[in-house]
């Protein structure tokens, strides 16, 4: 057999890992990386400190810029993979030029999920998901002194956090009562919302937007105006988007391949179609605690499941080891939070135990069934983290040591045996 | 097992910790402070508030050293969202220092570390702390200064037979490959 020839259509956190694990297993195979941004790998993670004016994009690289030719990778970057033929084995690119392969990684991350809301189009309003979105964003931010935030998520309050950096006014309105609803609680959520009085942010909770009005023209002075459900209007030079996201999944719409809310991979990160893989915000995997399928749109499993996916791409079978699917973790101002699996469980037979000193910053809350660690969520001391991750993962019966990981004098010097 | 990168004929060596040896006297923290201290002394080091990258937490009487593993694949190079964290193809030693990308201190690699050996640097500083190795030192700074022999730099390949004699530490081993133990 020649060499073979493999093809990843992405440039992010899972296609980097794939293309550096390929060349590491196989030294002469082809390796072509499509991705419909120019330029390096950059991380997506750091937009908010370019926002915020604490790093330029080189800063925002996450290889050595020899990158691609140390490893001999072809790119064709600014191509945007339109459809794949998995009868022939090529992926079209916009133009109608094709690309053969012999294997086939879909890292095609996600996209802003824009919320319905009536005349929420226009000028002015960003989804923060790109680098070209961040340029758009300090390009507007130059001229206007406004934004308004929607959604009080991970990339809501980072956005919001570094344009108030910038100098700016933000508003962040978010519909659920708390910050981060999707991974704290009251408890933690307060805390964190103490620590951002640090920042200066106005925070609108348990509302949501009603109808937007979008600025007549995108020139000086073009101003949104925003009607929330209590009556109130909101004016504002920017509007950003972080209430969700969407997969990438359209290359593949054409296929027949299996996807449900992402493409669904087997723990091999298989798609339906053979040799086809897929991994990091675009794959579907099964969590760990709940046997659900679901997205794990974060760092961490983007960069596990590509280098997986390289394994298995250069017939070398390695299953996912199917890490926590929600490991969140984040620092705004002065204290760091994390949540872990199940942090709010709303299963009646989960056991919740908790240490709350608001004074202090400090929140511990652990989430047991029949046992085991599901779910926790730590402000202020964020240690022992990866241990309460790896114990959950293994489903480890921890009801004789629960206190002692509550008080937060846990480590893994306990689970060292010797003999 | 083979880590991809790896040269055939490097020794590649790794700290083993033998439990029985432990008395918990922290001379190995202070040893590793001071090594990563600008003084180079363990009064510099105290000084300058360096923390120890190796830690000596009591597990009810037991005392146990705890540091980085350089585990392959480890899943604080995969949590790494700046590409800090690497791992050196030769020497195995995993590290968010010394290479283009700086640490932003997102945290990230805490929440991945199974063993609970990254650390945030004093002080509110956004950095993360981890074993380096002591790149540059023939032994690092912990395993020369520990009086009992509780600290041991050796071979990898001897290492895992010593592991299968003596294997103690299993948290994370199907996580990472080629996880360096615990012996006892
Ligand atoms: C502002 C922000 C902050 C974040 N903060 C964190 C954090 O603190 N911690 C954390 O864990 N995660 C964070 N994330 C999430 C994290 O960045 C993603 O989970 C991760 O980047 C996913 O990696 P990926 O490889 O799946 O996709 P991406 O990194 O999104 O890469 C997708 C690649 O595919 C390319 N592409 C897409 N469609 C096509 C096409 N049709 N043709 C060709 N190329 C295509 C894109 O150009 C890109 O190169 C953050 C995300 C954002 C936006």
């Amino acid at each position: 057999m020649g060499k073979k020839r493999y093809v990843i259509i992405g440039n992010g956190a899972a296609a980097i890992r794939a293309a550096e694990t390929l060349r590491a297993l196989d030294e002469s195979g082809c390796i072509t990386m499509v991705s419909r941004e120019q330029g390096p790998a950059y991380s997506r993670c750091m937009l908010p400190a370019f926002l915020a004016g604490e790093k330029n994009e080189d800063d925002l690289r996450i290889r050595a810029g020899d990158f691609y030719e140390k490893h001999g990778i072809k790119t064709l970057f600014g191509s945007r993979a339109v459809d794949v033929d998995a009868g022939r084995r090529c992926v079209v690119l916009e133009g109608g030029s094709r690309v053969d392969y012999d294997s086939l990684l879909i890292a095609t991350g996600s996209s802003t999920a824009f919320p319905a809301i009536k005349g929420l189009e226009g000028p002015g309003l960003f989804g923060l998901r790109d680098l070209s979105d961040a340029r758009k964003i300090l390009d507007v931010a130059g001229r206007g002194r406004r934004a308004v935030i929607l959604g009080a998520g991970l990339v809501g309050l980072e956005a919001a956090v570094a344009l108030a950096r910038r100098g700016m006014e933000v508003t962040v309105v978010e519909k659920m009562p708390h910050l981060l609803p999707r991974q704290l609680d009251p408890a933690a959520a307060e805390i964190l919302r103490r620590d951002l009085d640090g920042v200066g942010l106005r925070m609108i909770m348990g509302t949501g937007v009603q109808e937007a009005a979008a600025p007549e023209s995108s020139g000086a002075g073009a101003v949104w105006d925003l009607l929330l459900d209590n009556g109130e209007h909101l004016r504002a030079e920017m509007v950003i988007a972080a209430t969700g996201i969407r997969p990438n999944v359209d290359p593949v719409l054409g296929t027949g391949m299996r996807i449900n809310r992402g493409i669904t991979v087997d723990g091999r990160m298989r798609t339906s179609i053979p040799e086809i893989y897929a991994a990091g915000d675009v794959a579907e995997t099964r969590d760990v605690i709940t046997g659900v399928r679901m997205l794990t749109p974060t760092w961490l499993h983007a960069s596990l499941q590509g280098m997986i996916a390289a394994w298995n791409m250069a017939g070398r079978p390695r299953l996912y080891p199917e890490p926590v699917g929600i490991q969140n973790v984040v620092q705004l101002h002065r204290v760091p939070v994390l949540a872990l699996g199940v942090s709010n469980p709303q299963d009646a037979s989960c056991e919740v135990i908790a240490i709350h000193r608001p004074a202090e910053n400090l929140y511990r809350k652990l989430v047991l069934k029949d046992g085991a660690l599901v779910g926790a969520i730590l402000a202020g001391d964020i240690r022992m983290a990866g241990i309460l991750a790896a114990l959950m993962r293994r489903k480890a019966d921890v009801s004789g040591f629960k206190d002692l990981i509550l008080s937060g004098d846990f480590h893994c010097g306990y689970l060292a045996r010797t003999g | 097992m083979c880590r991809p990168g790896k040269l055939e004929g490097v020794d590649v060596k790794a700290v083993m910790v033998y439990l029985d040896r432990c008395y918990g006297c922290l001379t190995c923290s202070l040893a590793c402070a001071a090594a990563h201290s600008a003084s180079g002394t363990i009064t510099g080091a105290m000084r300058e508030r360096v923390p120890g990258r190796i830690l000596v937490e009591a597990a009810g009487k037991q005392p146990v050293p705890i540091l980085c593993r350089h585990c392959d694949d480890a899943p604080c190079v995969n949590a790494c969202m700046i590409g800090a964290m690497q791992q050196d193809p030769v020497t195995g030693l995993v590290s968010n220092e010394g290479h283009t990308q700086a640490c932003a201190g997102c945290w990230m690699c805490i929440m991945a570390c199974p063993y609970g050996a990254i650390v945030q640097a004093p002080r509110g500083e956004r950095m993360a702390l981890k074993c380096d190795g002591c790149r540059g030192r023939e032994t690092p700074a912990c395993v020369m200064a520990c009086p009992n022999g509780a600290l041991a730099y050796v071979e990898v390949d001897d290492f895992a037979g010593e592991r299968r004699l003596k294997l103690a530490f299993c948290l994370a081993e199907d996580m990472t490959r080629d996880s360096r133990a615990y012996g006892g």
